[in-house]
């Protein structure tokens, strides 16, 4: 059951009392928005934050502004918990006769900054991965390494994209359709440019889990016979006189594994 | 002053390269538009030098770090082996302090570059270890001065030329050296007898081995104890190398092909 606050309000007041209450409301607002502020502050600071944003585009952007993205953040909430009480204030007085006109807007501020937010996380977070993931990259000189971290950001940014555009109520439809149609791609493709890797990997992981043979042990996998080097998640390394053979794990699955025991 | 100024003049005539050990920046680039060899010797490659050697460790003695330039140069193909090389390097603080001259000609090769460049184990691996080793050293066990013996490299010809003193305490294990746990766990495990065995990529095979190899023809410094012995001798069997810290002077040696090829001292660094 849902309480009508302000016909409640203006049931128990008299009309004087409604206005001193109304004001009363948007200066408590104000004051709540600027305590949300600060305490935002501290927390976004505190949880470390403005460290992990440290170097983004967003980041350096925010700060020709004057301002930073904890900063940013802080003020969105600030703004609307303010607007959430002048909202109250004007329905508690009656101010505004006019509400239908406002209502529309106002019930889609929650949506805007919701959307606003999400842009924001996309931005970071975009920016970051493109960062840590050409950290990886960073030994591989080609043009086409490069790439990647790229196509890596502009994903995130296109998902939180899609994800603000959804709060606003724009129809997203087609672009849904070019998500989809990209994250078919990725993992089709990538599965199938996978293949091999995901198998080895996945036959690797019993290896290293189980032991079923060990470094020093001498082994005959697919007609290779030697001394297990080195086993890891993808290829088991053996060596005979002086041959080293590299066998992917799958293949130690496929052919099986004679442990020679003499 | 003018002799000071000949004198200095005659150290850097008819040079063919110039080694600059961790140059900064600016000092690469003053160097780069030159018509001399420059090749860069660091830690690490900051200046995005194209003829770069990179230092495994961080050498306190100046003539160590020269001498691991020369044979890293003369390795890659930077300079001839009669060529002659300034070094730009410091002795005392980080920055650049003096200059040396020396003759690729006149170093016989110590092996030091090979030791990290050319052997099985992958050099990062390897570079941890002698961490592990140096900084036992230094803090040894509890106080006390602690001996170890570390085999790195080829460890299944290792393992099938040597026997478990006991139970394997890394069996079904998967650490690597490098992580800080596994120095922890390495300095702990110290005090059990016989050798650590790492594989090329670092991982830890056994420890509480016992190396049987034929020590026939193996030579090594007199005065050097069992330890020694076995690593010089299993590193001669196969194609590991041993780093071996000893418990009555300290030292930190390493071995490749029998021979000793580097000592340093944990205190130093």
């Amino acid at each position: 059951m849902q309480f009508d606050w302000p016909a409640i309000v203006r049931s128990l007041f008299s009309r004087e009392a409604v206005t001193a209450v109304a004001i009363s409301i948007l200066v408590l607002g104000v004051l709540l928005a600027y305590l949300a502020w600060r305490y935002m502050h501290y927390f976004l600071s505190d949880a470390g934050i403005d460290e992990a944003v440290e170097g983004t585009a967003f980041e350096r952007t925010a700060q020709r502004f004057g301002t930073s993205t904890v900063g940013l953040i802080a003020t969105l909430v600030g703004i609307s918990i303010y607007i959430g009480a002048m909202m109250l204030a004007g329905a508690v007085s009656q101010r505004f006769q006019d509400v239908s006109l406002w209502s529309p807007f106002v019930a889609y501020l929650p949506n805007l900054f919701v959307a606003l937010f999400a842009l924001m996380i996309g931005l970071i977070a975009g920016d970051k991965a493109k960062l840590s993931v050409s950290e990886k990259f960073r030994s591989i000189k080609l043009p086409e390494a490069e790439l990647l971290p790229e196509l890596v950001k502009y994903s995130i940014i296109f998902l939180a994209g899609l994800v603000a555009l959804g709060q606003l109520g724009v129809a997203t439809e087609a672009l849904l359709i070019v998500l989809a149609a990209y994250a078919f791609g990725l993992v089709f493709l990538g599965g199938l440019a996978f293949k091999q890797l995901l198998s080895a990997g996945a036959a690797g992981v019993y290896l290293v889990l189980s032991q079923p043979y060990s470094i020093g042990d001498e082994v005959r996998i697919q007609g290779q016979r030697g001394i297990v080097q080195e086993v890891d998640i993808f290829v088991t390394h053996i060596e005979s006189e002086g041959e080293e053979y590299v066998v992917p794990n799958d293949q130690v699955f496929a052919g099986g594994i004679v442990r020679i025991r003499d | 002053m003018s002799a000071l100024r000949e004198f200095l003049d005659d150290i850097v005539a008819d040079t063919d390269a110039v080694f600059l050990f961790s140059p900064s920046a600016s000092l690469y680039q003053s160097f780069e538009d030159d018509d001399t060899e420059v090749v860069v010797i660091a830690p690490e490659n900051t200046v995005d030098a194209e003829t770069f050697v990179e230092l495994p460790l961080e050498f306190s003695d100046m003539a160590d770090r020269i001498r691991f330039g020369v044979e890293g140069a003369l390795e890659q193909e930077y300079v001839e082996e009669d060529a002659d090389v300034v070094c730009i390097g410091d002795v005392f603080d980080d920055t650049p302090d003096s200059i040396v001259r020396v003759q690729v000609a006149d170093f016989s090769p110590s092996g030091v570059y090979g030791l990290f460049v050319n052997s099985r184990a992958e050099p990062s691996v390897i570079n941890d270890v002698l961490d592990v080793a140096v900084e036992l050293g230094k803090k040894g066990q509890k106080g006390k001065p602690v001996g170890a013996l570390f085999v790195v490299g080829d460890a299944g010809k290792v393992m099938n030329k040597s026997r478990p003193l006991s139970y394997n305490p890394f069996e079904k294990s998967h650490v690597h050296v490098g992580d800080p746990i596994v120095n922890v766990m390495l300095k702990e495990f110290s005090r059990l007898d016989g050798a650590f065995v790492i594989s090329d990529g670092g991982k830890i095979v056994s420890a509480y081995r016992y190396l049987e190899p034929s020590a026939e023809g193996v030579d090594i410094p007199k005065g050097l104890g069992a330890r020694h012995m076995a690593a010089g001798a299993v590193t001669r069997d196969t194609n590991a190398i041993a780093i071996v810290l000893s418990e009555s002077d300290g030292l930190v040696r390493a071995f490749k092909s029998g021979e000793l090829i580097l000592e340093v001292d944990p205190e130093e660094y």
